[in-house]
């Protein structure tokens, strides 16, 4: 059985993260899966999918170290009119930021649970909002 | 107070509920890919920038197109919703038999504050005797003219329309009428310098982003094209922030403002205070 959803995260600031692991397991209660695989995708090229540990202080460290490695104001290509949306792009840095950290996950799910880690949380990172952003939910299994 | 004077509201889901509507809206704006997402994204979009309120101006252009890309009634609906944050401006093509009419309904049914006029979209010469009577309604009413001045990327709108000189007669015609010469007048920009230095009606707003990012475009334009000090010296009280967007999310635009060397006091007549007088909000 293959069941494919779609959702939306409203985020709030520039830089933002949020936890979605409590959003992807109702999806999962609603599929009807209970064994097999979990996927989820978000449809932007300027935010991220994790997992790791849903510390603040984690997440704090991942926001300074992807800011080091990726300037505000760095020297882009990608600053220019874009003839084909009528307007500018001026997000370069969030599009590096989104290729660094990946735009995805996949899980396990076993017995109608995902299989993680105790310290394991999905995270959605944007890094151009605040937006509404898409998200694609895959469940795979039976 | 932060006052974007520059935005146009075209994609909000509150006025976007015909799919056929919307693909006029891109088309015509030639915004194509722009989304459509809910007035509330907006409010959090200014609460991240830290704007206080934005200027949302309709788009007319009847006689050209067949319809209005944004109408006057639009705006109001949407103003009605945040009316602590939004601030409505009316639309009128000025090809239109009933142009006046439009534009005193707009003011005084739709209680709109002010008037957004674009020459090269709505191809008319700012100079031209025929919208005389528009410019008698907004001093009648006492409602400044935001004028889409310099380049347009709409198409179909030659340049020929939106020169900033072309300004300069009505200044002189209607020195109680307060102008806004839309981003900056670009490429017309050391011309623009002179008419807000010369007229004390005319303002310019910093709705202007064509190359580069907004941050080395303002480097480029108001740092190097104009003199560095020439808006902090003297036009400090005659420059308005303005957007552009959704060609541009607000957040880049502010941002952009720290690249000018502003003092604190001019910064705050430049991001809001000017704004303020030009729309008549001041006590």
């Amino acid at each position: 059985m293959v069941k494919h959803y779609e959702t939306y995260v409203m985020t709030e600031d520039e830089y933002h993260t949020t936890y979605i692991g409590d959003m992807v397991k109702e999806f999962i209660e609603k599929s009807g899966v209970t064994n097999g695989i979990v996927s989820v995708v978000t449809a932007h090229t300027n935010c991220g999918i994790i997992v790791t540990e849903p510390l603040p202080c984690i997440l704090s460290d991942l926001e300074v170290m992807l800011h080091q490695l990726v300037d505000d104001d760095g020297e882009y290509s990608h600053a220019h009119f874009l003839p084909t949306y009528g307007r500018t792009s001026a997000n370069a840095y969030g599009h590096l930021r989104s290729i660094l950290v990946g735009n995805s996950t996949t899980l396990s799910l076993v017995n109608g649970r995902l299989a993680m880690g105790e310290a394991q949380e999905i995270v959605f990172m944007e890094f151009d909002g605040p937006q509404s952003r898409k998200l694609f939910i895959d469940i795979i299994g039976e | 107070m932060i006052i974007d004077i520059h935005t146009f509201p075209g994609f909000f889901a509150e006025i976007c509920q015909e799919a056929e509507r919307v693909e006029f809206r891109r088309d015509q704006y030639f915004l194509y890919k722009q989304h459509v997402w809910p007035l509330s994204l907006f409010i959090t979009q200014l609460n991240a920038a830290g704007i206080d309120k934005a200027v949302f101006a309709a788009e007319d252009i009847t006689t050209r197109a067949g319809s209005t890309i944004v109408s006057n009634e639009e705006v109001k609906a949407l103003v009605d919703i945040y009316p602590e944050r939004l601030i409505g401006f009316a639309s009128v093509d000025p090809h239109r038999a009933n142009a006046a009419e439009v534009l005193e309904d707009a003011f005084i049914k739709l209680n709109l504050a002010g008037l957004k006029l674009s020459p090269a979209v709505q191809r008319f010469m700012p100079n031209d005797p025929v919208i005389k009577p528009i410019y008698q309604m907004c001093r009648k009413y006492n409602k400044p003219i935001l004028f889409e001045t310099g380049m347009t990327w709409v198409k179909n709108s030659p340049s020929l329309y939106s020169n900033p000189l072309l300004l300069e007669e009505v200044a002189i015609d209607y020195p109680e009428l307060r102008m806004c010469l839309g981003h900056f007048g670009w490429p017309w920009v050391k011309e623009t310098a002179m008419l807000i230095l010369k007229y004390p009606n005319l303002y310019a707003d910093t709705a202007l982003l064509y190359f580069d990012s907004p941050k080395q475009f303002f480097e480029t334009t108001f740092n190097g094209q104009l003199g560095e000090y020439w808006i902090d010296r003297m036009l400090y009280d005659k420059v308005m922030f303005g957007s552009a967007y959704p060609r541009i999310e607000q957040k880049r635009m502010v941002k952009a403002v720290d690249t000018l060397t502003l003092r604190p006091q001019q910064k705050d007549m430049v991001m809001g205070l000017n704004a303020m007088k030009f729309l008549g909000l001041e006590g």
